[in-house]
């Protein structure tokens, strides 16, 4: 084995296709890292080292993944294994089934080491609302991780998986990879399946791969994208190779700036790596615009109308009555709020409650309804805006990684989401790239957005900037 | 104010959630602001938007699929007896 | 005193899967056997819409003479309920599949074209069975083989105004699903339910206060239901006392109705679109194609043998009953044009053979060909009518043609006058009594006579020559 550890997931496959490494070598330095790093990190809810030594002999160098390991949220079915979601309602839940991408990443010779944790069924933004513990960002033991796919993304830059896999409703594979330094790619809405994963906003959901390069993320698509005839959201199109659809350069292309984020309050390390990053762009052949997307700051009130109001429906499986937590009450509706109460922490109640209200009688029209038509409103000027454009470039997140607890108010908690909800409003495909580090050595993240099946076009543009900004390529 | 003591609980009992007494104060205060919050949008004119919502693609064939066995689907359910899953008596309750 | 009644007709499509998963839909297995992650609102399943459902619910909204939506949005409707697993059910809302449309009845009050509001495709919840509740501590089974079922909801104007009238609406609709193959109507096992809605008002030109009275699961329950409601509320009006709009529930051993606990919370099911299920969108040529493919209704036909074929309402509607038997009566009068004899002994000889057999038409060997040729012999005198029910069985069981059937059992029928006279002698020389009797004016003992030439002939003398016969040789 050569004594330098392949970085990425395209190094590692390159090595292992050469023979220079093999998988199970690959897993037992992968399980080193973890018993000695993961007690600080705390990324995994639960480990299958055993079983993923097993599955990486079996592996097949050939395959696309060559039983490289990747880390799977804690919210994605995976037969035999816990699945959680960060709660105590599913704290001893065994699926018995696997979700598809799951299936199509083992089909494709992933080695999945663990579950990540997350906010509890992915509502939040620290992974602080896990029902079992925070997870703590590698850059910096003091500071979150962003959530709600802190897990996967603490996993990815803490060197214990090669890729992960995590679900953005509002951000949540975007955010915690600007935090801790990695790729984060929410894809279109309906590329990749969401059959097995433990829906939060039915409409905003997607599974997205976790990455240290965009080529990475690009390979793992390769995976990931596939009609599913079990989601009947997901869209048929024809494959497309993302990694082979890289492009060297930017020419002809058109970033454009959304002036109305202009205003927002953001780190002053951040606005300088939007400016450098602009500039790499240009010197990469692209040509900026100015767009205007007049809806865009309503984004986040009408997020948290939709997202609350469909958790509210799809939490209320949690009944205590199939599987998971069950405390007896008097009656059934004693049994069901005692069941309830006791396993949902106070953000999910809190969401649940607020989705209720929304969409009760008298409320409806006034919350619901008209979240949905601002929803379509801020669909039909983003849509607009990229014709003028053939990418948006914004900043991930306002700041950098904040320390643990820092965060306490709920609604400035809701604000930091403010640059990635639109894409998932939208459906449309977001990545957020690394590009620096702030003065405290933290990591900074900056986001494209394109249209809708622009996916492959993303990848590529978000690739030559972060090679650029000296990422690997 | 938008949302009081009562709606509260209302709403928490169609969602089936208790409020304890401790969570009372502070969630109502949260809910308060959040619902404040989003409720900008009832100054958004909405009243040229066309929902543009997606079409299914295809349907599923009417042909069997894969299965649990109960077993594998209610293995872990709190209980269950002669293969039936056991709640407490609804009758009377909420009916559908 | 008024009485206005609306009906709510669950119907379940005749699918082989669930309305969205691969679950079957066989009906009495063991409990929990037909269930899969999204039958069981596992965590991360979702819905896939069965195409056979849409097509099946096309069909009847089509026939209903429903507008049928080329877009139809599918919503949740939010509850709690044990058998309920996703705590929604699938349904549809906003945007049904189907509006208006109607449904002609006849009752003893005459004709009435009953009119509809709506029809909806949704999936059932599973099935509870509740301990007896004796204790306090009783308890719910459930069972989620039926969770998951394709239903089509129907819902009338209230447009009834009798018992008669709603028991008359859902036969006919029972006859429609069964003709069209959208289901077995079967109301035992459960796959057609009704909520029925009824008001009785003092005033004719005002509504009542509408209660609901759910969950009714034969023809029988609805009718004595609403009787029962329509006098209870009619008390109620005469007593002062107020009727409280509520939901009943129907008590088939008392035949009397009693108000459901109220809800713990009150009826607020915040439906919202489904975001698992983009809109439903019916290509328009499909439609068409299911309109060109919808056969003649039945009460269409019913008038037609009325009008064109001169049969009696009774006989006209017990062959429609069934298409099956309807198709089959058509085709043999194309070869046996004798309506009222076909339409008579289809009711009497063949419905008695199927019967003992617990067969339908189509389950039997006998064909519209070997039925009407068994007939044309019996018309032609090659076989008595008494002949030709040892005939029948052998063209119900084995196919055979009833030439073959009748020579085979030995039955053709003799119709040679010199050989009956030969046995009319006999039967005079042997039976001196009652000749002398029938001289003297007994023309009753006439058949006795013709019994026995009968009996001599083995069956086989046309009896009606036998009786001429007889009566020259005695003149």
């Amino acid at each position: 084995m050569s004594s330098e550890l392949p970085r990425t997931l395209e190094q590692y496959r390159h090595a292992v296709r050469a023979h220079e490494l093999s998988a199970e070598e690959y897993l037992d330095e992968t399980r080193q890292l973890i018993e000695r790093g993961d007690p600080q990190v705390k990324a995994f809810l639960h480990l299958r080292l055993d079983a993923a030594r097993s599955d990486a002999q079996a592996a097949d160098p050939s395959s696309p993944l060559a039983g490289a390991p990747i880390a799977v949220k804690d919210n994605i079915m995976m037969a035999g294994e816990r699945c959680t979601c960060g709660s105590r309602i599913l704290e001893h839940y065994v699926a018995p089934y696997s979700a598809t991408v799951v299936q199509s990443l083992l089909a494709a010779g992933a080695v999945v080491p663990g579950k990540t944790n997350l906010d509890e069924f992915a509502m939040g933004s620290s992974t602080e609302n896990s029902a079992f513990f925070p997870t703590h960002n590698p850059a910096d033991l003091s500071r979150v991780p962003g959530g709600s796919s802190g897990g996967s993304t603490a996993a990815v830059a803490a060197g214990f998986a090669l890729g992960a896999i995590g679900s953005d409703t509002g951000g949540s594979v975007r955010q915690p990879a600007a935090f801790c330094g990695v790729v984060g790619f929410k894809p279109t809405y309906g590329l990749v399946s969401r059959y097995g994963l433990v829906a939060f906003g039915s409409s905003l959901d997607c599974i997205g791969p976790i990455a240290r390069s965009v080529r990475d993320a690009a390979l793992m698509m390769n995976v990931m994208a596939a009609h599913d005839p079990k989601d009947a959201t997901s869209v048929r199109r024809s494959p497309v190779d993302f990694e082979a659809a890289l492009q060297p350069t930017l020419a002809g292309k058109r970033v454009g700036i959304i002036r109305e984020l202009q205003g927002l309050d953001v780190q002053p390390e951040i606005a300088a790596a939007m400016e450098t990053t602009r500039k790499a762009a240009v010197k990469s052949g692209a040509s900026l615009v100015d767009v205007s997307l007049p809806h865009i700051l309503s984004a986040l009130p009408v997020y948290y109308i939709i997202a609350p109001a469909e958790c509210s429906a799809n939490l209320g499986r949690f009944d205590g009555v199939r599987y998971g937590l069950h405390e007896d009450g008097r009656d059934m509706t004693e049994t069901y709020s005692k069941t309830r109460n006791a396993g949902f922490g106070t953000e999910v109640k809190r969401r649940i409650l607020i989705g209720a209200f929304v969409l009760s009688a008298g409320y409806y029209d006034a919350y619901y309804k008209k979240a949905s038509s601002v929803r379509q409103l801020i669909t039909d000027e983003l849509d607009a805006a990229l014709q003028s454009a053939d990418v948006l470039l914004t900043p991930t997140t306002p700041t950098t990684a904040f320390r643990l607890g820092a965060v306490t108010d709920p609604l400035e908690m809701y604000k930091a989401d403010v640059f990635t909800i639109p894409a998932n409003l939208a459906g449309v495909p977001a990545i957020s790239f690394p590009a620096g580090k702030d003065a405290a050595g933290l990591p900074i993240g900056l986001q494209l957005m394109g249209p809708r099946w622009s996916d492959a076009d993303i990848l590529s543009c978000a690739n030559v900037l972060f090679t650029a900004l000296g990422g690997e390529s | 104010m938008i949302i009081d003591k009562e709606t509260l609980e209302h709403v928490a009992s169609l969602a089936r959630l208790e409020i304890t007494p401790d969570e009372d104060g502070s969630l109502l205060g949260d809910l308060e602001r959040i619902l404040g919050y989003v409720a900008q949008l009832g100054s958004v004119d909405t009243s040229a938007i066309v929902s543009k919502r997606p079409a299914m693609t295809e349907l599923r064939p009417d042909e069997p699929g894969e299965g649990l066995t109960r077993e594998a689907g209610l293995g872990g359910a709190p209980a269950m007896r002669d293969g039936f899953i056991v709640v407490r008596n609804v009758m009377g309750g909420e009916d559908e | 005193m008024t009485t206005t009644i609306g009906l709510e007709i669950h119907v379940q499509l005749a699918t082989q899967t669930k309305m969205f998963c691969g679950c079957s839909t066989a009906f009495g297995d063991e409990p929990n056997t037909h269930v899969c992650p999204v039958c069981l609102g596992l965590p991360g399943a979702l819905p896939t819409l069965n195409a056979q459902a849409v097509r099946l619910a096309v069909r009847i909204a089509t026939a209903l003479g429903c507008t049928v939506h080329e877009v139809s949005e599918f919503s949740r409707k939010n509850y709690f309920y044990p058998d309920l697993p996703k705590s929604y059910q699938i349904t549809q809302f906003d945007h049904p599949i189907a509006t208006g449309g109607s449904l002609p009845i006849v009752t003893e009050q005459g004709a009435r074209s009953v009119r509809l509001t709506r029809a909806h495709i949704e999936e059932d919840a599973g099935k509870s069975m509740h301990a007896a509740d004796i204790t306090l501590g009783g308890e719910t089974l459930v069972d989620f083989n039926r969770c998951g079922m394709p239903l089509v909801e129907i819902v009338t104007e209230p447009d009834m105004q009798s018992s008669d009238e709603a028991y008359e609406f859902l036969r006919n609709l029972r006859r429609l699903v069964r003709w069209l193959g959208v289901s077995s109507g079967d109301m035992e096992k459960g796959v057609m339910r009704c909520d029925v809605n009824v008001s009785v008002s003092p005033d004719p030109a005002k509504l009542g206060t509408k209660v609901e009275i759910k969950n009714l699961n034969s023809f029988r329950s609805v009718k004595r239901a609403v009787d029962y409601e329509e006098q209870r509320q009619a008390q109620c009006i005469a007593d002062g006392t107020p009727i409280m709009m509520e939901s009943r529930h129907f008590d088939e051993v008392q035949g009397t109705t009693t108000a459901m606990r109220s809800k713990e919370a009150s009826n607020d099911y915040r439906y919202f679109p489904e975001p698992d299920l983009p809109l439903l969108q019916l290509d328009p040529t499909e439609l068409e194609s299911v309109r060109a493919q919808i056969p003649e209704l039945p009460w269409e036909m019913q008038s037609r043998f009325e009008r064109d074929l001169g049969l009696s309402p009774y006989d006209a509607a017990l062959l429609t009953e069934e298409r099956s038997t309807a198709e089959f009566f058509q085709q043999t009068i194309a070869l046996y044009d004798n309506p009222k004899k076909l339409a008579s002994y289809m009711e009497t000889e063949v419905a008695k053979l199927l019967n003992e057999r617990d067969k339908t038409l189509t389950e039997t060997q006998l064909t519209p060909a070997t039925l009407a040729g068994l007939l044309t012999m019996v018309e032609s005198n090659v076989i008595s009518n008494t002949a030709s029910k040892d005939v029948l069985p052998l063209l119900v069981d084995t196919g055979t043609t009833p030439t073959e059937a009748v020579r085979s059992l030995g039955l053709e029928q003799v119709s040679d006058t010199s050989a009956i006279e030969g046995f009319a002698r006999e039967v005079i020389a042997e039976n001196v009594t009652q000749v002398e009797q029938f001289k003297s004016g007994k023309e009753a003992v006439l058949g006795f006579l013709v019994g026995q030439l009968m009996k001599k002939s083995k069956g086989k003398a046309n009896p009606k020559f036998a009786g001429e016969i007889l009566r020259i040789l005695l003149k």
